[in-house]
């Protein structure tokens, strides 16, 4: 097969996911509140205000408040999208039975992985920047600059999804319902938050001499070292305290991105290695 | 006449349970010669292990042991080899916001076609299957007909040598049944060859060459329909029988079946010959309406088949209870 012939099946496979994605009531219904939380979060904090504070005091207060709800909706939402549109996309191609039409075509089981997972990263990203969008226009409107320290945001949000996605989408593909592998993703994101714990619990394990507070306190070092750390991408204390256009502080953006993709692909190949056996 | 599709010895195990470490063999030492340019159907219950053989011929699955070889190549995950099968799985769902025209275009992407290559694939196809008409048309107004004609159409979108059919005339009306029965058969006087799986025991009877029934994924019997279809009997049917004339025909071993209150279908057993049958009804006052010549039907060799197999197994089984 040649290399035109094979990226044709998979961009086609890719596309496809998208379209039938998009049309996905769940995933409708989640975009439609996160934005209208959004769009919401500026006529609340108007009328909250109003009743409140006045002069510049008001002013801060109010966008603070706009970037508070919009940062923690973007992060609920967009979580919530990526992890289930990578949990179901191949579940549900099992039980409507299209994979056994697409996959008796001359398609090699990775390229119908990468055609999957590629339509799913395009309705993550499409999902975020339409999220982002209208957070960046409601600031724009209040503070007049372009927020680029949320654009920076909105780039390192897409690769901590990009992890989250790449491991459940990896459960996904042994699993015959997508319960179990949302489960999982919303796992995966809760202890990728909790990380810096599991390195507290590493550094306290020796102030005692208990033989089981070190076997502890190893795990917690290797979990730490083995997990992914998704807080290391959220700007969001940074977004609510400088100002839109400050520059990001105390992160590398290219190694976060960095960081970012050697997880994603570990996901990913994962995700190939379980399925390339896979009986369907 | 050459071999399309071979299997040997095709062998799949499933583990019952994680723990219990117990076996269920979904197929035994299935031996299948398919031929060029035939409709072979391939028959069992529920269960018997049909899929699952389909499955192991797509690569779906993965055989325990044995072997497939499809147009003479064991490589049977080989792009060359997948671009001359078709095949229609049972109940397949097509996306509801397409056009039947852009779900085939889809199908035809994955075999590498573009353009007006991919374009003139489409509409032949579609005119294969007679849905010239409906292109433009949402699969959402499609009638469970139509849905199956598109199904068909993506299977041939590569112009295949081997058509495979799952439940291909399942929960179609009798016109639709009809029309698709119709398309099979055109198919196969083109040179293709078409293995169906299905329960639909009268349609597969009425397009089909040769038939293998399997039951509990082993072969029970296979042929073409001629050798398979040897019983044959005489009907004889008549006018209400008395208790009396009942009781002499039961004495001759000829079966009395009551069509309605006033009419009986009386069964000539094999041996008797039809001049007795006759004059024992004319002794017993039966009024003979029409006599009839029978062949045995592929649903009742079905039925049959796998009542024989169902009853050995059991008497295979019914040691082993005792013995508990």
């Amino acid at each position: 097969m040649s290399a035109t012939t094979s990226a044709r099946g998979v961009w086609a496979i890719a596309m496809y996911t998208w379209r039938e994605g998009i049309r996905k009531k769940t995933l409708i219904g989640f975009l439609l509140l996160s934005l209208l939380v959004i769009f919401g979060s500026t006529f609340m904090t108007a009328f909250m205000t109003q009743a409140t504070v006045s002069g510049n005091i008001e002013t801060e207060v109010e966008t603070k408040i706009i970037k508070d709800i919009c940062v923690s909706a973007i992060s609920i939402f967009g979580i919530l999208i990526t992890i289930f549109m990578s949990a179901s996309v191949v579940p549900n191609e099992m039980e409507n039975k299209v994979i056994y039409t697409v996959l008796s075509k001359p398609v090699r089981r990775y390229q119908y992985l990468l055609g999957k997972f590629a339509g799913v990263q395009l309705i993550v990203i499409a999902n975020l920047v339409l999220m982002s969008l209208l957070f960046i226009i409601a600031l724009y409107i209040k503070e007049q600059v372009v927020p680029t320290l949320l654009m920076w945001s909105t780039l390192l949000t897409y690769f901590q999804f990009l992890i989250v996605s790449s491991f459940t989408f990896a459960i996904s593909c042994t699993s015959t319902s997508s319960v179990l592998p949302t489960i999982s993703g919303l796992f995966i994101y809760i202890t990728g938050n909790l990380t810096e714990y599991l390195n507290d619990v590493s550094n306290r394990s020796g102030t005692t001499e208990s033989g089981i507070d070190a076997i502890i306190g190893q795990v917690a070092s290797m979990l730490y070292k083995i997990l992914p750390n998704l807080r290391s991408f959220d700007l969001r204390n940074q977004i609510l305290y400088l100002a839109p256009n400050d520059p990001p502080a105390d992160v590398q953006i290219p190694n976060l991105i960095l960081y970012g993709l050697l997880y994603g692909f570990a996901g990913y190949l994962l995700a190939q290695v379980l399925f390339s056996r896979k009986e369907l | 006449m050459s071999v399309v599709i071979e299997t040997k010895d095709l062998t799949k195990t499933y583990e019952a349970g994680f723990f219990s470490g117990q076996e269920v063999h979904a197929l035994k030492n299935m031996n299948l010669q398919i031929n060029t340019g035939e409709i072979f159907a391939y028959l069992g219950p529920n269960g018997s292990g049909k899929t699952t053989t389909i499955k192991m011929m797509l690569s779906l699955i993965f055989p325990t042991s044995g072997s497939i070889e499809i147009l003479g190549r064991k490589d049977i995950r080989s792009s060359e080899v997948k671009r001359q099968i078709g095949y229609l799985p049972e109940g397949a769902y097509y996306p509801e916001f397409l056009k039947g025209e852009e779900v085939l275009r889809f199908y035809g992407q994955l075999y590498g076609l573009s353009g007006e290559d991919l374009e003139q694939r489409v509409a032949k196809t579609l005119d294969i299957v007679s849905m010239t008409y409906a292109r433009n048309r949402l699969i959402r107004g499609y009638s469970k007909g139509m849905r199956q004609r598109i199904g068909l159409a993506q299977a041939l979108l590569s112009d295949p040598t081997i058509l495979i059919l799952d439940e291909p005339t399942t929960g179609l009306d009798p016109l639709a049944r009809k029309e698709m029965r119709d398309i099979l058969a055109n198919l196969r006087d083109e040179g293709k060859t078409l293995l169906i799986s299905s329960h639909e025991l009268q349609e597969v009877e009425l397009i089909s060459d040769r038939v293998a029934i399997i039951y509990r994924g082993e072969m029970q019997i296979s042929g073409t329909l001629t050798e398979l279809l040897t019983d044959r009997d005489v009907t004889i049917e008549a006018d209400s029988i008395t208790p009396a004339a009942q009781a002499k025909l039961e004495q001759l071993n000829i079966k009395a079946e009551d069509i309605t209150k006033e009419r009986s279908l009386l069964h000539i057993p094999s041996g008797m010959s039809l001049y007795d049958a006759v004059e024992v009804c004319k002794q017993e006052n039966i009024n003979i309406l029409s006599v009839a010549p029978r062949r045995e039907t592929l649903e009742e060799l079905f039925v049959r088949t796998v009542g024989d197999a169902s009853r050995a197994e059991s008497g295979k089984a019914q040691p082993a209870t005792a013995a508990n």
